[in-house]
């Protein structure tokens, strides 16, 4: 007999992404301070790190990961997300992390491989 | 999510995601809720939130067949400060692709991204 996996396991983990999302932001911005420079290759590091931790878990998933960086001046920054998929397989987690001068907004969706 | 599997592995090109259809979508909506606006920080949380549902429902109903989709919204205002958004997707290249369109006014910027997966 053939043995299928439980729900759980084919199940986005969250909280593990979270982890894997605050690691890589911090070992791409740290405590660096904005630079209109810089941006441009930390949001694509970020990104880019993200995607090939998570990919190393090695599950079925399709990735999509977004990055916002955003220069502290007082200035408010609002995301929303609304998806059309299988809340039983399919998940998503969006972390928000900030230093002295600048948000940073990732957010992860993985979308299940059938 | 439509359940069965058509063991179909490419969408037909009809059904197909097309970025400029899906880009109309966007800019439409956004350009209706968000001309003239201002930026309100009591009112953005539940404006993105309800731009997002629209946007999405919009692209439901577009007729890509068999597709999950992801939308996002970023509203932020405008005090001159410096913003970069970047992505980055493990997919399939061949079926699945995305949309993106920005609005500013004078007083805030929007970002919407949308995301569509095909579903074997």
């Amino acid at each position: 007999m053939e043995e299928y996996p439980n729900g759980n396991e084919g199940s986005f983990n969250s909280e593990e992404a979270d982890g894997v999302v605050k690691e890589c932001i911090e070992a791409v911005v740290g405590g660096d301070d904005y630079s209109v420079n810089q941006v441009n290759k930390w949001t694509a590091s970020i990104v880019e790190r993200c995607l090939t931790q998570l990919v190393k878990q090695g599950k079925p998933y399709k990735y999509i990961v977004t990055c916002a960086v955003m220069q502290k001046t007082g200035a408010g920054l609002h995301t929303a997300n609304s998806c059309y998929w299988d809340t039983a397989v399919d998940g998503s987690c969006t972390v928000r992390w900030e230093n002295r001068t600048m948000y940073c907004v990732v957010s992860v969706f993985a979308v299940a491989i059938p | 999510m439509e359940g069965s599997n058509t063991y179909l592995i490419r969408p037909n090109h009809q059904y197909k995601f097309k970025p400029a259809i899906v880009k109309e979508c966007i800019r439409e909506i956004v350009r209706e809720r968000l001309s003239g606006m201002l930026y309100d920080p009591e009112e953005v949380p539940e404006l993105s939130r309800s731009l997002a549902d629209g946007i999405k429902d919009k692209v439901k109903n577009a007729g890509f067949d068999r597709y999950k989709l992801v939308v996002q919204v970023v509203i932020g205002e405008q005090r001159g400060q410096g913003v970069k958004m970047s992505s980055r997707c493990l997919w399939d290249a061949d079926t699945d692709n995305y949309a993106e369109d920005v609005f500013m006014n004078d007083s805030l910027f929007c970002v919407v991204a949308v995301f569509g997966s095909y579903y074997y």
